[in-house]
């Protein structure tokens, strides 16, 4: 057997007193978080204290520490206008954070659009609450590395160019990263096997995609607009070696999604605080000027529900809602 | 008859110490398309990434997430490895077929335990903790359980191996004279079976600090949480000051499991204070009984509560396709999957030995060495990947080279351990014969070495088999990227299709590495 000879251990050594120490070290650490977060567990788990909390969450394709900033932040403007506690759960995954949203264990959450349409069609009755002055038409930009020899295209047919080149999407859920950007290929006449190696990439984000276009692993790509603009003035883009070729019509893409029973259990009429808390901020307060400022938002403005039909209609096509 | 003609190909056996050198074959064709692949575009993105690694971020908002993080990933770690160790030695028991040969006569319960526990390890964690999510919700005890529970059917094949690897003289003795069953079997295995408990048993916990990492996605937050963001947007002065504080408590903690499997698991040879019998006993007793309040402390403070079991909830309803699922390209999806697999394992099995072999005689080669492997376990292979495609083309090639480079890592470690405590007697003789520094570490000690070695590497085949979910990255169509695509899609029919695919390839994998396993241990 294997681990008898290969694992076949020899005499203590001086340094296990000090590897002791650093291993009771070690597996004390969860005593000693801070006590606010020893608090978070047990606030998910207890059901009556769900009935008073407010769970937020967000899939996070932000900077981390725009996250860390962003969030304690609009948990508290949140709690202050709505007088009930609020709390931020961080949720990494698209399909655990429609899955949590399912279950009811998340109250408010910021989808994209079609993972808000995954939601809204797995808990009837969700509602949307509000979208940014920008979601309203979202774009995506495909984009190309200068060495591969791709030029910027006149329309939408010229996205045949894309056939036998080295391609990447962001996430597979995106909507701007690979829902819509999959759709206007398609109808372009361009098929996922199409492309160089019989497949695309999933970069899993868009400053992945941008890296991996400018350093020429994959040939193109897409992105949306807000990151591709973020790189750009960050200088983190190199405009010698990536450009933009097309530009996509716009779509609706993200949102605030709420549960069906908010009214039941915060008290009649919370919905709609909630909604006018979004729809109030304004950059004149210095507390939601930062706020919109992380969000990359002017202001938030009303969503109609019936800009996403056309979402899920390309999300049917394309087989990523059933 | 002259000695020429007697010689058949049957004849040339390899010797024993070049059987580990022999996957490095691997890197061959892997040598000559590499030129091809590589673009090179990216190396000021790399030149970034290294210039990183000194510069972390200080940010006092970044590692007050990180700390709090780790606090969390290392208790969730902690919990799901104590409660996989004691419900896969259960397990490993109920699989045995030494048990059940004496309780019954017949292996058969064995035989069939062992296939229905493939159904749990053929999933990666990440897919249990997304079931785990629909069953029970957002809770910490999510978290847990989905290490716990493959992490627990792999111990239990493990012990089980190891007790049906142990000589059976006293065993049928004990019987012969009269023995009941059960004491019988407790009396004549028990004993032998805790070293390798013990020293498999800290293995695990190392393994499920990497698994807990890669979890950061049920609500609890945790390392994981930062790297994967970090990662995701290239925020590379942050991503080293989470990689650091990672590097510190992985290295503290396989320093604390080296020194106690030293201490417990092995007989005092040549010591000079005779240590009294059993002492080795009393401390893992008195260790075990430590540990259980720890436990219970760390679940408190993360409110993991068994309690949250029992707010279960149905699956959600789905509506199957079954025609279109069986249309999907099934040969070519598993022929990737598979030529990934097997290409990664070569790679990593015939790498570690002759890494060592290679730079073992100069001074420094062994830090260099031990500080390369460190980075292969501490980089979450998603990472690799990335780093790789900024100089190399997409494909399955840089796909195995990123899980290649994780798992060499592993292997590597466990290798340089086994060849440190093996006997030093042969090599040096070998070196006082006049053999050279790599000669004599080769035929001296890696003989010794070699076929536990390889049965290790055909496990750790197993786990390569499920790792390739987190390199859909590279583009490379294959049934981990499938598998994304129908998490992301809400595909239950798809799903359900994909996990009998991967339990059929583990089943398979299985038996393969168990006839290997025993004609490398017949030999």
């Amino acid at each position: 057997m294997f681990s008898l000879p290969l694992l076949r251990p020899r005499l203590p050594r001086p340094g296990f007193r000090l590897a002791l120490l650093a291993g009771l070290a070690l597996a004390l650490t969860p005593a000693a978080l801070p006590p606010q977060l020893q608090q978070v567990a047990p606030q998910l788990a207890g059901a009556q204290a769900q009935q008073k909390l407010l769970r937020i969450s967000a899939i996070p394709d932000q900077k981390p520490e725009t996250l860390n900033r962003l969030y304690p932040l609009v948990a508290s403007e949140l709690s202050r206008s709505l007088g009930v506690p609020v709390k931020y759960v961080p949720v990494t995954d698209y399909t655990a954070a429609v899955s949590a949203f399912r279950r009811g264990d998340l109250d408010l959450v910021w989808f994209g659009a079609l993972t808000g349409v995954q939601a809204r069609l797995q808990k009837p009755g969700a509602k949307v609450i509000a979208q940014r002055d920008i979601d309203a038409s979202f774009q995506s930009f495909f984009i190309a590395n200068t060495a591969s020899g791709i030029k910027p295209i006149a329309n939408q047919k010229g996205l045949s160019v894309l056939k036998g080149k080295r391609f990447t999407f962001g996430s597979e859920s995106s909507t701007s990263g690979r829902l819509m950007p999959q759709y206007f290929l398609g109808q372009a006449g361009v098929r996922l096997s199409d492309f160089a190696g019989g497949a695309p990439g999933f970069s899993s984000s868009h400053d992945a995609t941008i890296a991996l276009v400018q350093s020429g692993a994959y040939q193109a790509g897409v992105v949306n607009e807000e990151v591709w603009q973020s790189n750009l003035s960050s200088g983190k883009t190199d405009p010698k070696k990536v450009i933009v070729i097309w530009r996509t019509p716009g779509y609706a893409n993200y949102h605030w999604l709420a549960q069906p029973n908010l009214d039941q259990r915060f008290g009649k009429g919370f919905t709609t605080r909630l909604q006018s808390t979004f729809l109030n901020l304004r950059a004149s307060n210095p507390k939601q000027a930062q706020i919109l400022d992380l969000f990359g938002a002017k202001r938030f403005i009303p969503a109609p529900v019936s800009q996403y039909d056309s979402i899920e209609k390309v999300g049917r096509e394309i087989g990523k809602i059933r | 008859m002259t000695a020429t003609s007697a010689w058949s190909w049957r004849s040339l056996r390899l010797a024993p110490p070049l059987l580990p050198l022999l996957p490095v074959l691997a890197w061959l064709p892997v040598l000559l398309v590499l030129p091809g692949l590589s673009h090179g575009g990216g190396w000021d993105l790399i030149g970034q990434f290294a210039w990183a690694a000194f510069n972390p971020s200080l940010d006092p908002l970044v590692l007050g997430s990180l700390l709090s993080g780790l606090g969390i990933t290392v208790g969730i770690a902690l919990l799901g490895w104590a409660l996989s160790l004691a419900l896969g030695l259960l397990g490993g028991v109920l699989s045995s077929r030494t048990v059940w040969r004496t309780l019954i006569g017949s292996a058969l319960p064995a035989e069939l335990i062992r296939r229905l526990l493939a159904v749990p390890r053929a999933m990666h964690e990440l897919l249990w903790g997304l079931l785990l999510l629909q069953l029970l919700g957002l809770q910490p005890v999510v978290a847990v359980l989905a290490i716990t529970i493959p992490y627990a059917a792999l111990v239990a094949r493990v012990v089980s191996d190891l007790l049906d690897a142990l000589p059976t003289q006293g065993l049928e003795a004990l019987r012969l004279a009269g023995a009941p069953a059960a004491p019988a079997l407790l009396t004549a295995l028990g004993p032998a079976l805790q070293p390798g408990v013990i020293s498999y048993g800290g293995y695990r916990l190392e393994c499920a600090l990497r698994s807990a990492t890669l979890l950061g996605v049920f609500g609890l937050g945790g390392l994981g949480t930062d790297l994967r963001l970090t990662l995701q947007s290239l925020q590379f002065s942050e991503l080293w000051s989470g990689l650091w504080i990672l590097l510190l408590v992985m290295l503290a903690l396989e320093a604390l499991l080296r020194a106690l499997r030293q201490r417990w698991a092995m007989p005092a040879r040549f010591g000079l204070t005779r240590r009294s019998v059993g002492r080795g006993g009393r401390e893992v007793a008195l260790g075990l009984v430590l540990l259980l309040p720890l436990l219970v402390l760390v679940a408190a403070a993360l409110g993991v509560s068994p309690l949250q079991l029992g707010q279960l909830q149905p699956l959600p309803p789905f509506t199957a396709d079954w025609p279109a699922v069986a249309a999907l390209p099934w040969l070519s999806l598993i022929g990737s999957t598979l030529g990934l697999t097997l290409l990664a394992a070569a790679l990593a099995v015939g790498s570690a030995p002759l890494l060592l072999l290679l730079l073992a005689p100069w001074p420094w080669g062994r830090v260099l060495i031990q500080a390369v492997w460190a980075l292969g376990r501490l980089w979450p292979p998603p990472l690799t990947a990335l780093l790789l495609l900024f100089v190399l083309q997409p494909g399955v090639l840089t796909a195995a080279l990123a899980l290649a480079f994780h798992n060499l890592g592993i292997l590597g470690r466990l290798l340089l351990e086994a060849e440190e405590s093996a006997p030093m007697q042969a090599e040096e003789a070998l070196v006082a014969a006049g053999a050279g520094p790599r000669l004599a570490l080769l035929y001296g000690r890696f003989s010794a070495l070699a076929r536990s070695y390889l049965a290790y590497g055909a496990y750790r085949a197993d786990v390569i088999l499920r790792e390739t979910v987190v390199v859909g990255l590279v583009g490379a169509a294959g049934l981990g990227s499938l598998l994304l695509e129908s998490l992301s899609s809400f595909a239950i029919d798809q799903l359900i299709a994909l996990v009998a695919v991967y339990v059929l390839l583990t089943l398979m994998g299985e038996d393969l590495s168990d006839r290997l396993r025993r004609r490398l241990l017949a030999a």
